[in-house]
């Protein structure tokens, strides 16, 4: 059973980010993003990582999706920009995927081993991670929180309105 | 030593911008000046934290925040840019109707961002000080929003800079895959050892490489640096020159001088990083040459800067590096303070065509802006010639003489463009009138400490020589 959802969550998140780069209208691109990333959730949930799947779906397909969708609406972008005609890009652009392959199978091929033998690490309920990140992980979650109050600030900086003096 | 005491520097310097985001709003425009004095008040006491811990060795945090001494001498000469930055920017703002309280804000977090990174050598850490650093930096460079060059800086800066983050976030992971840590001592030992997935952490370390390239301005990934320079406040342009820079190579350091010592298989890794200091020594100074525009020449020549900090790097020679971004600190905030000297409301002077003359016209202006340009150009007696003479020499120790060799044809071409300013500003007679708001007493006193930094460093260096090497003594990792 789990083996059958899981090729089908795969199938189906490749599937729609295949559609997503293919498709030329920027509403549809968004659409096939939120698909694939309701899969991803559903198979990390596969992997037992409920926290995770949960996160993916609300963050990814949830809040990030809406601020693409408000951007396609603001710039009104509904034609798409259209493909790149300079040739070199493209074949570059081979070049490169065909690194990223074979990258992808040495990284596989390298770690196929130790994760099949090695106790996976269970990570994914939320007790286990709040846990962590309020010990192990203090300190960068304290940095995090400056972070986004320098971000809003600079945010609030670049867009409010100013008063004439 | 476990303390809570270690958190002190980057506390005050968190605590200063909030409480300059909430003093703003108290403040009357033309009062907005106050907050710089506040701001400084704080930097100074930071400062002062940061000697006193020296030698104390504290960390909190299982080690992930600790202040050996070469955290907290790059946190000092950080906390310094930062100051001078401030002193240059005051009237700065006023002139250019940007005197908003956020400035100073932004600014300490980026401080705040910087010293996260120098004083830890956890990767997740570094990281995220790095986009701390780099948010307030994006924010920084769009500040005048009228201007339309400075939100193509804006632009320019995030977009790029989102991908170098991208990046980096990329070889973090791989490395992470490789070796199972995200501490650096752990992660270059992990690749020492364990063979079987070396291809793993050699694409993780490249991918770092690349991030932090982009952020230190090294030739492939150079493409935003005059753009954003060009277009960014001036007084953020001379934070970028330094800031960004100074922690970048204090990461390098970290991650590359234990991974270059005998380890055999960094061939690869070494080989990469000549090539690009190399090219960057080349392009930066041949690329400044045909420049016109004096932001946008400085913005090349920091370029170069980067290509010799990276001869640094492959020397191995950490004394030599530290030195030379405390000299570069003064010589470049110096030349931009100078160029932020000759502006008046709503107009800055950053022709080539507009120096003609000033020499004789500003006589103190020109003549330390000369100082300043002799120093970068790599003349004694001034910080800029020791500098580049000690990392020069231990590239040399160590065998790499023809990278030594275009390293100093390249700062001979150099010399070209930085005379050239120098030679507009006393040899040619002026085009036409040249007024500038001459009632800037905090840039005058930032022009006179740099001047001050640039000849202490080159003609009396012993005393900061003994400091750095203290610093490096104490380095954990060797």
């Amino acid at each position: 059973m789990a083996h059958f959802l899981f090729f089908l969550l795969a199938i189906i998140c490749i599937a729609s980010v295949l559609g997503m780069i293919i498709s030329k209208d920027q509403a549809y691109n968004a659409l096939f993003l939120i698909v694939a990333f309701v899969c991803m959730g559903g198979l990390f949930a596969l992997l037992e990582a409920p926290f995770i799947a949960a996160v993916q779906i609300i963050i990814y397909a949830g809040a990030i999706m809406i601020l693409f969708i408000f951007v396609i609406m603001m710039i009104n972008l509904r034609k798409g920009v259209g493909p790149e005609k300079k040739r070199w890009t493209v074949y570059f652009a081979v070049v490169i995927a065909f690194v990223l392959i074979a990258e992808l199978v040495l990284t596989v091929k390298g770690t196929l081993e130790p994760i099949s033998s090695a106790a996976v690490e269970k990570l994914g309920n939320p007790t286990d991670l709040g846990r962590l990140l309020f010990t192990k992980y203090l300190y960068p979650f304290e940095i995090t929180s400056i972070l986004i109050i320098a971000a809003l600030v600079g945010a609030i900086v670049l867009v409010k309105k100013r008063d004439k003096e | 030593m476990n303390t809570f005491y270690a958190l002190f520097p980057l506390l005050i310097i968190v605590a200063a911008s909030l409480l300059v985001m909430i003093l703003e709003v108290f403040f009357k425009r033309e009062d907005r000046s106050y907050l710089a004095y506040l701001s400084l008040l704080f930097l100074i006491a930071s400062a002062a934290a940061c000697v006193k811990f020296w030698n104390k060795g504290y960390s909190y945090f299982d080690g992930n925040l600790s202040l050996s001494n070469l955290s907290l001498f790059f946190c000092s000469i950080l906390i310094v840019a930062t100051f001078l930055v401030i002193l240059i920017s005051m009237k700065y703002l006023t002139l250019h109707s940007a005197n908003y309280g956020e400035y100073y804000a932004l600014l300490l977090f980026a401080l705040s961002g910087m010293i996260i990174m120098v004083s830890s050598s956890d990767l997740i850490v570094i990281f995220l000080g790095l986009e701390v650093l780099s948010l307030s930096s994006y924010a920084l460079a769009g500040l005048r929003r009228e201007d339309e060059k400075s939100n193509e800086a804006a632009i320019k800066y995030f977009l790029l800079g989102s991908f170098a983050s991208a990046f980096l976030v990329f070889g973090i992971a791989f490395l992470y895959g490789a070796t199972q840590a995200t501490a650096i001592p752990s992660i270059i030992e992990g690749l020492k050892t364990g063979s079987s997935i070396g291809t793993l952490g050699l694409v993780g370390l490249g991918l770092v490489v690349i991030g932090f390239g982009f952020k230190v301005a090294v030739v492939p990934f150079h493409m935003w640096t005059p753009d954003v320079y060009q277009g960014a406040p001036t007084p953020i342009t001379a934070f970028f020159s330094v800031g960004p820079k100074a922690v970048g190579f204090a990461v390098l350091l970290r991650i590359f001088i234990p991974y270059f010592q005998d380890a055999l298989e960094s061939q690869l890794l070494f080989g990469l990083l000549w090539i690009i200091a190399a090219i960057t020594m080349i392009a930066g100074n041949l690329i400044a040459l045909r420049q016109t525009n004096v932001k946008r020449i400085l913005a090349y020549s920091s370029i170069a800067h980067a290509g010799y900090l990276m001869v640094a790097i492959l020397a191995k020679d950490i004394l030599g590096l530290v030195f030379y971004l405390t000299a570069y600190l003064f010589m470049n905030i110096g030349a931009f303070a100078a160029v932020i000297a000759l502006g008046k409301k709503d107009h800055e002077y950053l022709e080539l065509e507009d120096y003609r003359g000033i020499g004789f016209r500003y006589p103190w202006i020109g003549a330390t802006f000369a100082v300043f340009l002799i120093s970068l150009a790599g003349f004694p007696p001034t910080g800029g010639f020791l500098a580049k003479f000690y990392v020069f020499s231990a590239a040399v120790r160590q065998g790499l003489v023809s990278l030594v060799i275009i390293g100093v044809l390249a700062s001979l071409v150099s010399v070209f463009y930085y005379l050239r300013i120098i030679i507009y500003m006393y040899m040619r007679e002026p085009a036409y009138e040249v007024d500038i708001n001459y009632d800037n007493p905090s840039l005058f006193l930032a022009l006179f400490l740099c001047l001050y930094g640039v000849l202490q460093l080159g003609i009396f260096p012993g005393n900061i020589l003994v400091l750095i090497r203290q610093a490096v003594a104490a380095l954990p990792f060797l």
